[in-house]
């Protein structure tokens, strides 16, 4: 109990720190594109790859599912719309990105921190944390719902494609699923959600890094504790956000 | 100059610096030496401010560094130019921008001023034509030469340096040693070299302070040194089969 309060309260002081005025605006900007760039553009390829896969096995096992006929076959895009926009989309990707992009950041600042280069931001007056750490959170926050829209995309698409590939479902049907009974609202929750979580990545994955003491073994030990707490916390707050904004 | 009075810190139960104090002047070479383990390291980021100390303090020329808020100790520590063990230059940017970061961080020039100034001091450390190349493409001397102009980019007042010649050849470590020494008089500057290196200390040691288990056990130049009576610093200098039988012939 004590060595989690002493971790939160590390946590705390750290994000004190990283949540400051940049020392250099124009060096803040160009920090922050580079990360947009490796944090988001990066993963476009992953996220488009399990969000069309996802989307087909969504819609095939609900086709597959409904075998009365007094349940009409348009219940296929509209189940694969719903469990894509309100759960798989924000919260499986979100998941996935935990450790493609929570990893990437608490390597490279953990070995940053065994190689003394953060010793040297300091040594020169340069707030660490907010230096390499604001920069990524900012980054996840405006590039991950981004992210997620385009995996909901991709996903319901990835169900349109399976269905026309297996002739479960007829394109007409699939796409009335989709619209009936479409609420704009599970849009906004699930990007309120993505939010949290691209929070919870970035800034769980900089503090493991940051406070990595020891070599190599120890990085690659950061990096497991990153992703892993960061899963426990989406899959925790999902709950949360999940009772608090659809109940 | 740079002062440290009675400095003691504690890691847990564990006493590592015991009651240190000692003087590092302007324009001179000042090492701190001692085996593995002496509480040397420890010595240098207590002055560097990366640990607090627990009690006693550190004066840059009569300002107490100890009691100083973060802000105020950033002022410092612009003044600070740090050259670490392994380099510490940052991965993702090249030789020119590792040397530039200060001077874009801290102060409002152009980039063709910074840059001037960054070609500047890299030809100071014998480092022209190597603007472009990252840090994995450096050998051990050049990622050296590189954090010394980094170190310098900034006219330091203060230099540290944090066993510059770990991982070097004796001929590299020379050329090190003797860029440091170079540059200590050039900018009339405070330096203060962690080493356990003889060869570091026999030619660049103006001021030798002889750390042993937490406690500064010694002080002297590196002539002294030589004839030291002292019996942990002997066996400390003269511990290598080489120093031993110099010793033995010089004798």
């Amino acid at each position: 109990m004590y060595k989690f309060l002493h971790t939160v309260g590390d946590y705390v002081l750290l994000m004190s720190r990283v949540f400051t005025r940049p020392q250099k605006g124009k060096i803040f900007w160009t920090h922050l594109f580079n990360e947009l760039q490796s944090l988001g553009v990066e993963s476009l390829g992953i996220v488009a790859i399990i969000s069309t896969f996802m989307g087909a096995v969504v819609a095939i096992q609900t086709a597959f599912n409904i075998d009365s006929p007094l349940i009409p076959l348009s219940m296929v895009g509209y189940t694969t719309a719903q469990s894509v926009i309100l759960e798989f989309s924000p919260t499986v990707i979100s998941l996935i990105l935990a450790g493609k992009v929570g990893s990437r950041i608490a390597s490279e600042i953990g070995t940053m921190r065994v190689t003394e280069q953060i010793d040297a931001l300091e040594i020169m007056g340069v707030n660490s944390a907010n230096y390499l750490i604001f920069p990524k959170v900012v980054a996840c926050l405006l590039i991950n719902p981004v992210l997620i829209v385009f995996s909901m995309w991709l996903g319901v698409l990835g169900g349109w494609i399976a269905m026309e590939a297996s002739s479960l479902v007829t394109t007409t049907d699939y796409l009335y699923g989709i619209r009936y009974d479409f609420r704009p609202y599970t849009v906004f929750y699930a990007l309120i959600k993505t939010v949290f979580f691209a929070y919870i990545i970035a800034s769980v994955a900089g503090f493991y890094g940051y406070f990595t003491d020891g070599g190599a073994l120890e990085v690659g030990q950061a990096s497991t504790k990153a992703v892993v707490s960061s899963s426990i916390l989406i899959i925790l707050v999902n709950l949360i956000l999940t009772q608090i904004l659809l109940t | 100059m740079i002062e440290a009075i009675h400095i003691n810190k504690y890691f847990g139960g564990n006493h590592v610096l015991k009651n240190i104090s000692c003087l590092f002047e302007k324009g001179r070479t000042n090492l701190i030496i001692g085996q593995s383990g002496s509480g040397k390291t420890v010595l240098m980021k207590c002055l560097v401010g990366l640990y607090e100390v627990d009690s006693g303090k550190v004066l840059y020329n009569d300002r107490n560094f100890s009691a100083m808020k973060t802000e105020q100790r950033k002022m410092i520590r612009q003044e600070i130019g740090m050259l670490f063990q392994q380099g510490a230059l940052f991965d993702m940017m090249n030789v020119e921008e590792n040397v530039m970061f200060p001077l874009s961080m801290f102060t409002n020039k152009s980039i063709e001023e910074n840059k001037d100034r960054a070609n500047l001091v890299l030809k100071r450390v014998n480092l022209e034509n190597a603007n472009d190349l990252m840090p994995s493409e450096l050998s051990g001397g050049m990622r050296k030469r590189v954090a010394i102009a980094r170190a310098i980019a900034m006219n330091p007042q203060y230099l540290f340096c944090d066993e510059p010649n770990s991982g070097l050849d004796p001929q590299t470590a020379g050329v090190i040693d003797h860029l440091i020494q170079e540059i200590t008089l050039e900018y009339d500057i405070t330096t203060i070299v962690n080493t356990h290196d003889m060869n570091s200390v026999l030619s660049i040691g103006d001021q030798v302070n002889f750390i042993y288990k937490g406690e500064l056990w010694w002080q002297g130049t590196k002539d002294e040194i030589l004839e030291t009576t002292n019996p942990e610093l002997n066996e400390f200098v003269f511990g290598t089969e080489l120093t031993s039988r110099l010793k033995k012939s010089i004798s």
